[in-house]
């Protein structure tokens, strides 16, 4: 159990990185994100059927067509709409509730189970699962990558941006360009989660809403400069999840992240705001 | 209709108000008497009901900016409420009413007491999980067992027990209508009060408006306490329609609808997502969609909505009506309806 909320920890938090990008580049509080974790479910639960079993396949083919989703998005509804008040949650949320409707008409509304595989068992009759090792090795050298292109030059206009638009911008960096690629990764980013993670729970037209809660809590209490921090608190809410799930019901791990997202808005009435602020100043 | 309104109407917006309310009042009307199908008259007693509910939101979203997105709380607050008394307690239905009214008025005041210090997004956030909670909690349990030993809550929901066996069709199509009327009307009574012009400063600018002394928070608090109060109410007239109080009604479905229904309509007009709720759940009820495509068209006409009239109906109108009429300034430079934040979109 401690493992599974490990690897499914590891996993939320590619997520939840994706969340803090857009947070940062993006400024948007992007309810759809979850979305985009039960589009790359489904794209491994589709491949699973067709016989591609490996979720290595899956998060790859997921990204893309996430990626592509999330640059149409990007550039034809959030970069418009980004300083409305009222448009950006509740178009999110459209987008959000468009998508699990839609799903629901391809896939039906029942939970739908990948074969994992045999799972190894390992030293003192622990059971091991490979789909997550997979999903934790891959999203662990993912976020690396992440990490590194950020510090490096290629992560500069990202940064730049994230600190300070209008320089960036008179500096000749193309702004809005950049916010819906950063977008549309952030979401492949979410998909590729969401692919990674697809054996582990049976998948649902709202499997997202979970994850995208997850990733709110981090990105609130982890801010959005270190990946690190972001992974730690991921795997310690997954890990904690799964203990809930374990010991109470699987619904009590969704209420306690709604509760803790009420708590935290309410101690912290500033959230993320702050943190913002922060980097302007 | 809103012989007081904070804008200016043009020549054109001017010569036509009030003439279309009480136009499409008289319509509705005179609808039950060309003895229609049962089913369009079951179809527009909804509609009603929830276009008091789109109002109300609007009083909270659209008057004061504060967007919440669990608006269906105190909806389905009062209707669990409304149920649970009448079933459970045995209160008579008055009673149980007023009561479940009450609650969903105390229901507003906490949110309201909880977002007051929160900004923009936030309150969305926020207000999202509280309606999500709410409905986990309805989902998830089943309360105890009723009179007649099975279990009650769930799924299933809660049933109510009215003073009558079978409603007539037109009879509650008339009384929902009645509540319709007299709802929006006081809700628009309460925007165009002084309360309600404060509330708008409040969503123009809560800096400016703090500036000038106003308590925001307490303004927060009452719009909220108000908007919730009239969701109540209609949360009542629908369970005592349906029969039943079910976790449906406290779905994020519905509160997305109710901001849905305003963002199409207008926001912070009133008039305008009343209309919207009737025309969308008329139109798309009536064709007898199933609840997942309503759900799927709901969000489509949403974006495009978003996406290309940022006014709705109501604003468009207007501000065609001001053109037309050769006035600048209902609208911002470069085509965009001024933000709530008081922020203007490039």
């Amino acid at each position: 159990m401690l493992l599974d909320g490990l690897f499914a920890g590891g996993t939320y938090a590619l997520m939840a990185a994706g969340m803090a990008l857009i947070l940062g580049v993006v400024k948007v509080i992007n309810l759809s994100h979850g979305a985009f974790f039960t589009l790359g479910a489904y794209v491994a639960y589709a491949l699973a059927e067709r016989g591609v079993e490996t979720p290595l396949a899956a998060a790859p083919l997921a990204a893309v067509i996430a990626f592509a989703f999330g640059v149409f998005l990007g550039k034809s509804f959030i970069n418009p709409a980004r300083k409305h008040p009222f448009a950006l949650p509740v178009g999110t949320l459209a987008c959000a509730l468009l998508f699990e409707q839609a799903a629901q008409g391809i896939w039906g509304p029942h939970p739908l189970s990948i074969e994992s595989g045999d799972p190894w068992i390992g030293p003192g009759g622990l059971v091991i699962r490979r789909w997550g090792v997979i999903a934790f090795l891959s999203s662990a050298a993912l976020l690396g990558g992440l990490r590194w292109i950020l510090s490096a030059r290629p992560g500069l206009p990202l940064r730049l941006i994230a600190e300070d638009e209008e320089i960036a911008g008179s500096l000749g960096m193309d702004v809005e360009a950049i916010r819906y690629l950063t977008f549309g990764g952030a979401c492949a980013m979410a998909a590729a989660a969401g692919a990674l993670l697809a054996p582990s729970a049976a998948v649902t037209p709202m499997i997202g809403r979970a994850p995208l809660l997850l990733s709110l809590v981090v990105v609130i209490v982890a801010g959005m400069d270190s990946v690190a921090a972001i992974f730690l608190l991921s795997i310690g809410l997954g890990i904690f999840g799964n203990a809930c799930a374990w010991f109470l019901s699987p619904q009590w791990s969704y209420v306690s992240l709604l509760v803790a997202v009420c708590l935290l808005l309410s101690a912290r009435p500033a959230g993320i705001v702050v943190l913002a602020c922060r980097r302007d100043g | 209709m809103s012989r007081r309104g904070n804008l200016p109407p043009g020549p054109l917006a001017a010569r036509f108000r009030g003439g279309w309310p009480a136009a499409g009042i008289g319509l509705l009307l005179l609808f039950p008497l060309s003895s229609p199908d049962v089913f369009f008259l079951d179809v527009f007693t909804t509609g009603f009901l929830l276009a008091a509910f789109a109002a109300s939101w609007d009083v909270v979203g659209g008057v004061s900016g504060q967007i919440t997105l669990g608006h269906a709380l105190p909806f389905g607050a009062a209707a669990y409420a409304c149920a649970l008394l009448t079933t459970l307690a045995g209160w008579p239905l008055p009673l149980a009413v007023a009561a479940a009214i009450l609650l969903a008025a105390a229901v507003g005041t906490g949110i309201g007491a909880l977002s007051a210090r929160l900004a923009g997004p936030f309150v969305a956030l926020l207000t999202l999980a509280l309606g999500e909670i709410a409905h986990e909690a309805a989902v998830g349990n089943t309360f105890f067992s009723g009179p007649e030993g099975y279990a009650w809550g769930g799924e299933g929901g809660i049933p109510m027990t009215l003073p009558w066996r079978d409603a007539l069709p037109f009879l509650s199509y008339y009384a929902a209508l009645v509540f319709l009327c007299l709802s929006s009307f006081g809700m628009l009574r309460f925007s165009h009060s002084g309360a309600g012009l404060i509330l708008r400063a409040v969503a123009g600018s809560p800096i400016t408006a703090q500036a000038s002394g106003v308590p925001i928070a307490r303004f927060k608090r009452l719009a909220f306490a108000v908007g919730s109060a009239f969701a109540g109410a209609a949360g009542a007239g629908f369970v005592i329609h349906m029969g039943r109080a079910t976790a449906t009604d406290l779905s994020l479905e519905l509160s997305f609808q109710a901001a849905t229904f305003a963002a199409v309509g207008g926001r912070g007009t009133i008039v305008g997502p009343v209309v919207a709720a009737l025309v969308l759940h008329v139109l798309f009820q009536g064709m007898s969609l199933s609840p997942s495509t309503r759900v799927l068209l709901y969000s489509m006409t949403l974006l495009v909505t978003l996406r290309f009239f940022p006014g709705g109906v109501v604003g468009t109108a207007r501000d065609l009506a001001s053109r037309l009429g050769g006035k600048e300034g209902t609208r911002a430079p470069g085509g965009r309806v001024r933000n709530r934040d008081g922020s203007r979109t490039p």
